[in-house]
């Protein structure tokens, strides 16, 4: 595979994590949808990191570091979505309108 | 590693992600996302990093999707009967997908990337990695280190029941 062949598949990734965080109204599909487009960035990283960059300890670095990253993030929004159960017992983001003008 | 393979984990990849962004149940979007994951860290090992393939497993797969799975075990009413989907939104989220994709398709086929000769083996080893982790990139490290711990405990602040309350 060469070097667009990656790029495609990555943009399809983040086109597909785009459709699943645009369409869903369950909170939880929404993080689904960002893990994807996280990950898309990621295997751009990884392959650019084979293909253009001659140090290649960069790109691992950042993919670790977005992993790293997802993992906080996943356990901030889980907490988030557990809090919301029990305030409104629905995790529904149409329905979560309090605060809306 | 032979191309077949490779065109394996793209399809796993692909297909993967596509249950996971159109599903209705959430539990299949999970499903769906373990999946994709997995395509994903095969395409890491064919990139020449079986320690990032072999994280991407360990963390991804094995941390935050059951992580996801057991916040739909906690919040289980929606998850079993998914809301009546709003055409209107779906209708604009695909547009706009394949949007993005078709503008940035013909973006990246249009442009020509100066590719240089793949580094020698050495030099993808887990040692340099650790190396570089503790030397170039020490200050990423140590605040990839206190986000981790904040994220701990900003989760369970969150997360935990007010006992203040009457």
């Amino acid at each position: 595979m060469t070097l667009h062949a990656y790029l495609l598949v990555s943009l399809a990734l983040f086109s597909l994590g785009l459709i699943g965080a645009l369409s869903h109204r369950n909170l939880i599909a929404l993080l689904i949808g960002t893990e994807l487009m996280m990950n898309a960035a990621s295997l751009n990283f990884m392959a650019f990191n084979r293909y253009v960059v001659t140090d290649p300890t960069v790109g691992q670095i950042f993919v670790l570091i977005i992993i790293g990253l997802a993992a906080a993030e996943v356990a901030i929004f889980l907490s988030i979505i557990l809090r919301l159960y029990r305030a409104y017992h629905d995790i529904d983001s149409e329905k979560l309108v309090e605060l809306k003008g | 590693m032979p191309d077949i393979i490779v065109y394996i984990f793209v399809v796993l990849t692909l297909i993967g992600g596509i249950v996971a962004a159109v599903a209705r149940q959430v539990l299949y979007n999970i499903i769906g996302l373990g999946i994709s994951l997995l395509g994903l860290a095969g395409l890491f090992l064919n990139l020449g990093s079986p320690f990032v393939a072999a994280m991407q497993v360990l963390i991804y797969i094995g941390g935050i999707t059951v992580a996801i799975v057991f916040a739909m075990m906690l919040s289980i009413a929606m998850s079993l009967l998914p809301p009546t989907p709003n055409m209107a939104k779906r209708v604009f989220a695909i547009l706009s997908g394949i949007v993005f994709f078709v503008a940035l398709a013909s973006m990246i086929m249009g442009t020509h990337f100066n590719s240089v000769e793949p580094a020698a083996q050495a030099a993808w080893s887990v040692g340099q990695i650790g190396h570089a982790l503790l030397t170039t990139y020490n200050l990423v490290f140590e605040t990839l280190s206190l986000v981790l711990l904040l994220a701990i405990i900003g989760a369970i602040l969150i997360a935990r029941k007010d006992t203040s309350t009457p």
